[in-house]
């Protein structure tokens, strides 16, 4: 689904990125783990387009395209999906409207019909089924004045109405608590496919008890320092990252 | 005198043999006052640093003429013009004059009286001598000179002891073609809310057709005693109109005002708006949202005067300019040695959508007490990049999301307008107005949190 090679990026001049290497599949789940300022989000932010990285080096194929040649909105339409850390508040724009643009857009790129309002309102009320939402926040402005995990659990809001092909979720386990943790899990289960692929970021291995990973990727300094299969995560809950640092030196 | 004077003088003496009549002796004597002030300084020039950016020639040099009578306008238009589909005490005034056809007075609550200021001189007489001319000193500012030589009519409201209207008040204003010459409206308004009244007024102004009428108007308002004043003005007169008005606030204790400035109309629109907080713990809400396209220029120029000690003043304007406009944004804070314990926050943020818009932004703090909270910002800036990202990571093109987040910008301000039914008219216009200058009905409706 999505391979990336020897990714090297900056921001304002400072590389955070220095030389990524990563392959998933259709039907896999891949966590990234990682200390903080690690380059996790970056990497997300990258694979999304956002404007203020620049690529230096490498490439990235997404279902055999150049992914870094298209423009933010068309790595949308071609299928992939970020749920931020930091979800952004849109004033004065209604999350229905906001999520039906959306949707329809990528529609139109398919050359499918786009849903009128009805339809739509029906698909979202389905979806909000799936992340127990309530339908008050179908009228609220874009993530303006959520709480923490409400914020959350509208950026998988979306990813469910959205349908993405490959799914970043960059800790959309942070904020939440237990009982939403279970309930936006068990969303993102509920999504999964042989069709589609997620990425989880992740600080903390219990949200992998419920999003059981095929693959865990240690990232620290901008490079993937450790892969392993769901047990690492169980390591790294239990040793923290400085075995991983201790191996780094014994290799250096 | 030049020619600019002449033409104003023989006005005056026509006005004189025409409606000026219907005033009492007082009004006519401050008339001729205002008049000579007014032929003696004459239209403000760009060398004068309060109208620094914004040139009056165009107004200055235009033949307008004062009409003794309004044309008809039709009752389609006022209907398009009103606040949706809610009940309202409209009054309603074609080129300065009073329309009994098109108001709605019939229901007003016990203690409101809505009237045109003519037939409140009956009623009120030593209340508005009281008040008239009291708050807006025509010896500063030209315009509110010459509006004050040709005071003849304009809203009277009067909210009497603890009166509170459930219903808003709607000003309509609206300027039309008469014969050849374009017409000049000198509009006056009056606003006394007596102590613990609560009143909010739509006060618009809107154009019959697209010429050029210059629409002058001077809005003093009283807010008593613990009164609650929200005054949300829209102007959204042709672009091709000249809009000037200045309104004067005047507080006391303990009042609340609440006042916010929707403008998009006029080819040269300046609003002035002056608060003074003329006692303790009275809080001050300045707002406003401007949206220049084309060539228009718009002003608003702001006048905060703390006087008494522990006031809250809050002021946000933010402004969305397009294509080759200009916006002027000056916003004054005084706060006298007296006033501790203020409390005053301003910003002004602008949006620009075009490389070839322009606008000038200036605060301009002069503080004499020493224990004050005063801050103020300004922006000028393009798209959010963070919130343009977003929307495109949805599958949003670019196009679409400058029209979503231009909403976006807008609502964060018209969401300040307390009343919900005033909001609802302002966003309503809003968003009609950017549908329109983007060309496609493809934006959001304006929700708040
Ligand atoms: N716009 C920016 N300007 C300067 N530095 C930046 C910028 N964006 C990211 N960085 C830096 O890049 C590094 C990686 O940040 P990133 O957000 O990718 O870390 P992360 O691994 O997601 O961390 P966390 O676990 O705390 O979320 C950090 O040191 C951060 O300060
Ligand atoms: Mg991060």
């Amino acid at each position: 689904m999505i391979e990336i090679k020897n990714l090297h990026a900056n921001v304002n001049g400072k590389e955070i990125l220095k030389g990524i290497n990563l392959k998933v599949n259709a039907g896999e789940v891949h966590a990234i783990m990682g200390p903080n300022g690690s380059g996790k989000s970056t990497l997300a932010q990258v694979l999304s387009g956002h404007p203020a990285y620049q690529v230096t080096q490498g490439e990235v194929l997404f279902e055999g395209q150049d992914l870094l040649d298209m423009e933010p909105e068309e790595r949308a339409h071609a299928g992939v999906f970020l749920a931020f850390q930091y979800p952004v508040e849109i004033p004065g724009v209604s999350n229905s409207y906001f999520l039906k643009a959306g949707l329809n857009e990528i529609r139109k790129s398919r050359g499918q019909e786009e849903l009128d309002s009805f339809q739509f309102l029906k698909l979202l009320k389905e979806k909000m089924k799936v992340v127990e939402m309530d339908q008050s926040f179908i009228n609220r402005p874009v993530n303006e004045g959520f709480s923490g995990g409400e914020k959350k659990r509208n950026e998988i809001l979306q990813m469910a109405v959205l349908e993405p092909k490959l799914a970043i979720l960059d800790e959309t386990d942070s904020g939440l608590d237990i009982d939403a943790l279970k309930i936006v899990s068990s969303g993102v289960n509920k999504l999964k496919s042989p069709s589609n692929a997620t990425i989880v970021v992740t600080h903390y291995q219990r949200l992998l008890n419920y999003i059981v990973p095929d693959f865990v990727h240690v990232l620290v300094h901008g490079r993937i320092v450790k892969s392993g299969g769901k047990e690492l995560a169980l390591e790294l809950e239990a040793n923290g990252y400085d075995f991983i640092r201790e191996e780094m030196l014994q290799s250096a | 005198m030049s020619v600019e004077m002449n033409h104003y003088t023989n006005e005056f003496q026509t006005f004189q043999q025409n409606g000026a009549a219907k005033s009492p002796d007082w009004v006519n004597d401050v008339r001729t006052a205002a008049l000579s002030v007014f032929t003696g300084k004459g239209f403000p020039t760009t060398k004068q640093e309060d109208w620094k950016y914004t040139n009056v020639t165009p107004i200055a040099r235009a033949p307008f003429r004062y009409s003794a009578s309004a044309p008809a306008v039709p009752a389609e238009l006022v209907t398009s013009l009103l606040i949706g589909d809610t009940e309202q005490h409209l009054i309603v005034f074609v080129n300065g004059h009073f329309s009994a056809e098109h108001s709605r007075l019939q229901s007003l609550p016990a203690g409101l009286t809505v009237k045109n200021l003519i037939a409140a001189y009956g009623s009120h007489a030593d209340l508005i001598k009281a008040h008239l001319s009291k708050y807006a000193p025509y010896d500063k500012n030209p315009f509110t000179a010459l509006n004050t030589a040709f005071i003849n009519d304009g809203a009277f409201i009067h909210a009497a002891k603890g009166t509170k209207s459930s219903l808003p008040v709607h000003l309509l204003f609206i300027s039309t073609a008469a014969g050849d010459a374009p017409a000049a409206s000198h509009i006056r308004n009056l606003i006394i809310a007596e102590e613990g009244a609560e009143v909010r007024i739509a006060h618009s102004f809107a154009s019959a057709q697209d010429n050029t009428n210059l629409t002058n108007v001077v809005t003093e308002v009283s807010a008593g005693r613990e009164s609650i004043v929200e005054l949300v003005k829209v102007q959204r007169e042709s672009e091709k109109a000249f809009h000037v008005e200045h309104l004067h606030v005047h507080q006391e204790p303990r009042s609340t005002s609440r006042v916010f400035s929707l403008a998009v109309g006029g080819a040269i629109a300046r609003n002035e708006m002056s608060v003074i907080i003329g006692g303790e713990t009275t809080e001050c809400n300045l707002n406003g949202l401007y949206i220049t396209s084309g060539e228009q220029l718009i002003d608003h120029h702001t006048f905060m005067h703390h006087i008494h000690p522990e006031c809250p003043s809050h002021e946000l304007f933010k402004g969305i300019l397009m294509d080759k406009s200009r916006a002027v944004f000056n916003g004054k804070v005084y706060v006298e040695p007296e006033a501790q314990k203020t409390d005053s926050k301003q910003t002004n943020r602008n949006l620009l959508l075009s490389d070839e818009a322009v606008v000038d932004t200036k605060p301009e703090l002069e503080i004499f007490a020493d224990d004050v909270k005063c801050t103020h910002g300004a922006a000028v800036g393009g798209m959010n990049e963070t919130h343009s990202f977003y929307l495109k990571t949805r599958g949003i093109s670019e196009g679409s999301a400058r029209g979503i987040l231009t909403v976006g910008f807008a609502a964060e301000v018209t969401q300040k307008i307390d009343d919900p039914v005033l909001r609802r008219f302002v966003d309503t216009i809003v968003v009609d107005h950017l549908r329109r200058k983007f060309g496609t009905g493809n934006l959001p409706e304006i929700v708040h949190a």
